[in-house]
């Protein structure tokens, strides 16, 4: 069964431009025509610029839009005449806007969302305290939100939203703004979630690493269309395999030649390297920076996933689009 | 000189940073238009049920035209008790206080600077539409002259008490409630909704010599009722009361001061 | 169809108790709010009371039925909003694409949107009108009774007209000012007797501005103890709820989520 079916979806806005007396609309076309099957069970990114349509897509398919031609099914309904049926099994999480009360403790959320989702008290009781262990919350689970740190509050907004056993989840940009060991730990549920309950998963991010470690498959759109649409292992063979590494050094090294790796910049202390991991990994590339001087700092980066995209793109026409 | 001189551009700049303002004129015209609207018809019939020509010395044009002046003093006040608690709870005072400028007065003229700007702007749109409402009453250049000369003391005097009530933030955890009480007894014994005249007998003279009267009441009688002796009353009363008040502004801020100094803030 | 409501009931239950929570995080604020509201209603009955000293009768009015009148829309205003506190803010929700928090769960939107939030002011306004009606009304038992009623039509008026003016917005766009000035309208008409608006002004009071089912049917009902006159309240509340109900989800179609801003940077 496809957990997500979309036939030529379309959505456009109009846009008042000006002011005043001299004020015109003008059509913008947010989606353009996006068609694609997302079987259930799978993960899947979904990734683009600001303003690709990413979330103007995800606002269609739970129901919060209306797309102005094309049809959608999503766990079997259409999700803008049935809202109701498929919110009932659609979880949904906004990086960027809480569903906890603020003020209050993470438990009265989960009070609230079992009767606003109407789950018998017995079953919610045991699924709660299920995602209090998975989760880890109980260390903080009566204290208000505001005072939690930001890995604390997005691990206890994702278990709100499994509460009611969502078939799908929406997670819209879920690790923005948490540190290294909290995005990992997060993205390590997520997986867990996926594989051991068969939650489908949408996943749009900014971030190259979430991507790749969440998702199966990657879709990505620009201007309102998909770009690509490939596994994750193919996208990461050929795009994600660089990584940018800057060095400071105390002293002023001969060179900064290292076997496997291009200088993008250099000062008489410093450079900046790109490597190809698949060519020369991190592993074998940093013993030989050591070589080179006394190290003062390293820092090891993905390329930013715009610059993934731009290179997608113009690469766009070359066979290696598949699926 | 020079030393008044800054003080003036200090309100200068605060009336130029609320040009603003101006953009909320159609939204003042709405609600001004309504309040008027209902004053005017809740005079016309009261005046109408007395078969009197004037209630407590007003005709029912200086009546709506008095009731315009007053609306057009309380909306016009700057949220100043809020602005000062913040600076004491910020520590913002505490920067204010490195500059050569002492921080009573600065706040005054940035308070001035901006009121009188509002308060011209919803003067004007008031008598738009009272003028449309009960059309002119027999204005005097030197009637309007008494009334312009009435309104600054008026707006240091509230200003004054909304300074002292802000002050109260080294002291106090919340200052808002203190503000809203004294804003309200200022629309009631400032005379915004009736004038003093038509108060029971007793209360009158307790009222006008309340500086509630001095800051509402005061001008907008003087502007629809112009009186040489009124304004000299106004004036005793306006200086006497701005004499107490600024005495104890001055006394709290020293002590305000002195804690800033111990406790760094 | 029993076993829907029953859940919906639960969950206003369980949001008003969630709401409560929140504001009792806070429980100085929620109390110093609530008691200015307070203060404020009562600054608006002195004035009457002044007013009625010296004129005891206004158009068949006495001060008792201004006392009734406010009593009856301030209570009936903050049942409208005490837990429905979102209904207020609801153009500002539309315009600024908040409605998506609420569209992704399994709930009738607008219900579930208004329950969003208790408001401390409204507690305010509700204490204020039943204690103004039993303290300085003395009513009888069955009047209290008629009285209770009254508040829950104005209750579903208020709340009928929020949504209304409130929807305005997904045809207007950015103009939360104009559904500002037009709730304000209301409010205010709905404070003042309605016998003194006659013409014009009084097709106003039960079409646009339908605050005339505030101020006119209640206070009469009361006074004449008519059950007629308080079902016409009723009646009328009801048609502005079922009104602003339809443009809801009328507008809804339009609705634009946050999209817009987005694409703006």
């Amino acid at each position: 069964m496809n957990a997500v079916e979309l036939d030529q979806l379309k959505k456009t806005f109009q846009v008042k431009q000006g002011s005043g007396f001299k004020r015109s609309s003008k059509e913008i076309v947010a989606v353009d025509g996006i068609s694609l099957t997302v079987p259930a069970g799978q993960s899947v990114a979904f990734i683009g610029p600001n303003g690709a349509g990413k979330s103007t897509t995800i606002k269609m398919l739970t129901g919060i839009l209306r797309p102005s031609s094309g049809s959608a099914s999503v766990l079997g309904f259409n999700p803008w005449d049935q809202r109701s049926k498929l919110a009932f099994q659609m979880g949904v999480v906004f990086g960027q806007r809480s569903q906890l009360w603020y003020h209050l403790p993470p438990r009265d959320t989960f009070e609230l969302l079992a009767k606003v989702y109407e789950l018998p008290p017995a079953d919610y009781k045991i699924r709660r305290d299920m995602l209090i262990e998975r989760f880890k919350l109980s260390s903080f689970l009566n204290t208000p939100v505001r005072k939690l740190s930001l890995g604390q509050r997005m691990r206890a907004e994702i278990a709100a939203s499994l509460l009611h056993k969502p078939k799908l989840v929406f997670l819209d940009e879920p690790t923005i703004g948490l540190d290294v060991i909290a995005r990992q730990e997060l993205r390590d549920l997520i997986c867990e979630w996926n594989r051991d309950e068969g939650v489908t998963v949408f996943l749009t991010s900014h971030d190259a690493g979430d991507i790749e470690s969440v998702a199966e498959r990657v879709i990505v759109i620009n201007h309102g269309q998909v770009v690509l649409d490939g596994s994750v292992g193919e996208m990461r063979r050929d795009y994600l395999s660089a990584k940018l590494l800057t060095v400071a050094f105390h002293d002023r090294p001969a060179s900064f030649d290292v076997n496997g790796a291009k200088i993008i910049e250099r000062t008489d202390h410093s450079c900046k390297l790109e490597l190809d991991t698949s060519v020369s990994p991190v592993s074998v590339v940093v013993p030989q920076i050591m070589q080179l001087g006394e190290v003062a700092d390293i820092t090891i980066e993905d390329p930013p996933l715009e610059d993934v995209i731009a290179h997608i793109y113009s690469s766009k026409h070359s066979p290696q689009q598949r699926y | 000189m020079n030393a008044i001189k800054k003080y003036f551009f200090v309100a200068w700049i605060a009336m130029r940073s609320n040009l603003a303002y101006f953009s909320e004129v159609s939204g003042r015209l709405i609600f001004l238009g309504v309040v008027l609207f209902i004053f005017l018809r809740l005079w016309q019939v009261t005046f109408g049920e007395n078969g009197a020509k004037t209630l407590g010395g007003l005709t029912l044009a200086q009546m709506l035209w008095y009731l315009t002046v007053t609306e057009a003093i309380i909306l016009s006040s700057p949220p100043v008790a809020r602005l000062v608690d913040q600076d004491v709870r910020t520590g913002a005072l505490s920067v204010q206080l490195t500059r050569p400028l002492y921080y009573p007065f600065f706040c005054l003229f940035t308070n001035l600077g901006e009121r009188f700007l509002r308060f011209f702007l919803n003067l004007a749109v008031g008598s738009v539409i009272a003028y449309i409402f009960v059309g002119p009453i027999n204005f005097r250049a030197d009637g309007l002259a008494l009334f312009l000369l009435s309104v600054p003391l008026a707006f240091t005097l509230d200003f004054s008490v909304n300074f002292l009530i802000g002050l109260g933030a080294f002291w106090l955890e919340d200052t808002a409630g203190l503000t809203l009480i004294y804003s309200r007894i200022l629309m009631i014994f400032g005379g915004m909704l009736i004038p003093i005249e038509l108060f029971p007998e007793w209360l009158q003279p307790a009222v006008k010599w309340l500086p509630f009267s001095s800051v509402v009441y005061g001008p907008a009688h003087l502007f629809v009722k112009p009186d040489l002796a009124e304004f000299a009353l106004l004036l005793l009363r306006q200086t006497s009361a701005l004499l107490v008040i600024g005495i104890a502004v001055y006394w709290v801020f020293q002590t305000a001061m002195r804690r800033v100094f111990v406790n760094g803030g | 169809m029993y076993k829907k409501l029953q859940s919906y009931f639960r969950l206003a239950g369980a949001y008003t108790v969630v709401g409560f929570k929140a504001n009792l995080e806070y429980r100085g604020a929620f109390l110093s709010q609530m008691i200015a509201m307070f203060l404020n209603d009562s600054v608006w009955l002195v004035f009457w009371i002044i007013f009625f000293t010296r004129f005891p009768i206004l158009k068949g009015w006495n001060v008792n039925d201004v006392i009734t009148l406010w009593a009856v829309s301030a209570a009936g205003f903050g049942m409208a909003h005490a837990c429905f506190g979102n209904a207020i803010s609801l153009a500002g929700l539309i315009t600024r694409g908040q409605l998506d928090n609420w569209l992704i769960y399994p709930r009738a939107l607008l219900p579930h949107l208004l329950l969003g939030k208790v408001t401390a002011t409204e507690w305010g306004d509700i204490l204020f009108g039943y204690s103004a009606y039993l303290l300085l009304v003395h009513p009888s038992l069955s009047d209290f009774a008629l009285f209770v009623f009254l508040t829950f039509a104005v209750a579903v008026l208020f709340l009928g007209f929020s949504i209304l003016s409130g929807s305005l917005a997904f045809w207007l766009g950015n103009a939360e000012n104009v559904c500002d000035q037009w709730r304000f309208a209301m409010i205010t008409f709905s404070t003042y007797p309605a016998s003194l608006f006659d013409g014009q002004a009084k097709l106003f009071l039960y079409t646009i501005i339908p605050a005339g089912f505030c101020s006119y049917f209640p206070v009469q009902a009361l006074k004449e103890n008519s059950l007629l006159y308080a079902s016409y309240s009723m009646l009328g509340a009801l048609a502005v709820f079922v009104l602003g109900v339809v443009a809801f989800y009328i507008g809804l179609r339009r609705y634009e989520s946050g999209n817009m801003l987005e694409m703006r940077s």
